[in-house]
């Protein structure tokens, strides 16, 4: 399948990955700090285990220790 | 898991400077450039933890950030330009207009009149209990009660409400426990394991250390469920414990720009390393000149929870095993008595500051409570007969006898 990961296109070799799972293959940075918005909502931290990505979906791995300047 | 001392010297080492520096640089820098547009769009829309202005972030000031969470145990540190910018910001952040907030009178001369007086003018409602009594507690606190607040150890009147027991309280009805752990900091006083979910310290003071600069810290220990908070409720589902550190650093920090500068952080981050060596010193040292003056004739009262006889002693002991931190009060006879001693001592400085590496003294009543009338300072427990001294870490002999030549002036 074919996500968009933080605004880049990325080829997984899955069909269908839960958002824990995509979290920890990605090796996302401070896992416990990072926020999630799946396909434009922010997604609840107790459902990244039940949540699945598929083809075509878009997901944001966010942080809000920095940036957001003026 | 090493230990405090160790912690504190080398920090969380994932976070290395780009040149290896030893020491982390200070960056003292209030734009960070970015190589495209689309870099900047990322640092913007939070997918990179780039810094890219200082009011929002900025790499020694998140370095010190992220040593004060490690010595903590916090989910999340926020540092600001004092102490009284972190509890303005926190409760700017749990509460809004016809909120309530219920803590005691036993507060610091600012706190209170920020509460009394600033908060209040936008609405919030400042409930006063007795912090003891948790039948009382449990009374005041109603729908739109946002937190419960108190001092690790009130300043200056030394009393230890017991945290846990507040806690328990607070979280029965679905409201956090804010602690200003400013006298006690995370050495002494590991919130986390006692129930506070948010913590307050002004790092003007023992983290500070040589008292070079202003500085104040949020600790969020992860602990609260923040769908109890309707403000942030929402929040809560999209974000998890994370909901109050977010709503800060997305809102009410970059919002109201009380942020700490680079060179404050990178001096902070310095009197870090030491902060236990000097801790402990101060604690030694408080507790051989509380039993000095608790056993002078001329002194009518000593107050420091380290003393066997103080009636906070048991509670200190639990809530502070490593000690009660440097802060003590005493009452001599008269204000008259009281300027006499402050203005005869030789080696102790006059000055307002706690927790410095000089053992200070001040008259809280002429001083930091002078705004309010003598009625309401004996409701503070401020008395014209107070003095309140900050031990330092000196040599006890010399402290002790200078203390004993002002007490025959």
């Amino acid at each position: 399948m074919v996500l968009t990961v933080n605004g880049e296109r990325k080829d997984f070799v899955q069909e269908v990955l839960s958002v824990s799972v995509l979290i920890a293959q990605l090796k996302v940075q401070d896992p416990e700090m990072v926020s999630v918005q799946f396909n434009g909502e922010f997604l609840d931290r107790a459902n990244y285990g039940s949540t699945t990505v598929k083809n075509g979906d878009e997901i944001d791995f966010l942080y809000f220790m920095g940036g957001g300047a003026r | 898991m090493p230990g405090f001392a160790t912690l504190a010297v080398n920090g969380p080492r994932d976070d290395r400077d780009p040149h290896h520096s030893l020491r982390y640089p200070l960056y003292d820098s209030v734009a960070f450039e970015f190589g495209s547009a689309k870099e900047i769009e990322n640092a913007f829309l939070g997918r990179a933890t780039s810094h890219s202005y200082s009011r929002t972030s900025n790499p020694t000031v998140t370095d010190f950030e992220k040593r004060i969470a490690l010595l903590s145990g916090a989910q999340g540190v926020v540092a600001v330009s004092s102490g009284m910018a972190a509890i303005a910001n926190v409760f700017l952040a749990l509460a809004g207009q016809g909120d309530n907030i219920v803590t005691t009178k036993y507060l610091f001369g600012n706190t209170y009149s920020l509460f009394t007086r600033t908060l209040a003018r936008w609405g919030l409602e400042v409930r006063f209990a007795d912090l003891s009594n948790q039948a009382e507690v449990s009374s005041l606190i109603d729908g739109n009660t946002r937190a419960v607040f108190a001092e690790s150890i009130a300043n200056p009147q030394m009393v230890v409400f017991d945290l846990e027991e507040l806690a328990r309280t607070a979280h029965v009805k679905g409201v956090p426990l804010v602690v200003d752990s400013t006298v006690s900091t995370p050495y002494l006083f590991r919130g986390k394991d006692h129930g506070a979910d948010i913590e307050v310290v002004s790092s003007t003071k023992y983290i500070s250390g040589g008292a070079t600069v202003v500085g104040g810290v949020i600790l969020d220990n992860g602990i609260f469920n923040w769908k109890q908070n309707p403000h942030l409720a929402e929040d809560a589902a999209k974000f998890g414990p994370l909901a109050f550190y977010i709503r800060l650093r997305r809102e009410v920090y970059r919002n109201v720009g009380a942020c700490m500068a680079p060179h404050s952080a990178w001096l902070q981050t310095l009197g870090l390393e030491t902060l236990q060596l000097r801790i402990d010193r101060s604690c030694g040292n408080t507790l051989i000149v509380a039993k000095y003056l608790e056993n002078h004739p001329k002194v009518k009262a000593a107050y420091y929870p380290g003393l066997e006889n103080s009636p906070w002693h048991s509670v200190a002991a639990r809530l502070f095993p490593r000690g009660c931190g440097g802060l003590l009060a005493f009452r001599l006879e008269s204000r008259e008595a009281s300027f006499r001693f402050i203005d005869a001592l030789k080696l102790v400085h006059r000055a307002t500051n706690l927790s410095d590496n000089k053992t200070l003294a001040i008259h809280p009543a002429s001083t930091i409570y002078c705004d309010y009338t003598p009625e309401d300072r004996e409701v503070f427990a401020v008395p014209d007969t107070l003095i309140r001294l900050s031990v330092g870490i000196e040599d006890a002999p010399d402290i002790v006898a200078d203390l004993e030549q002002a007490l025959e002036a």
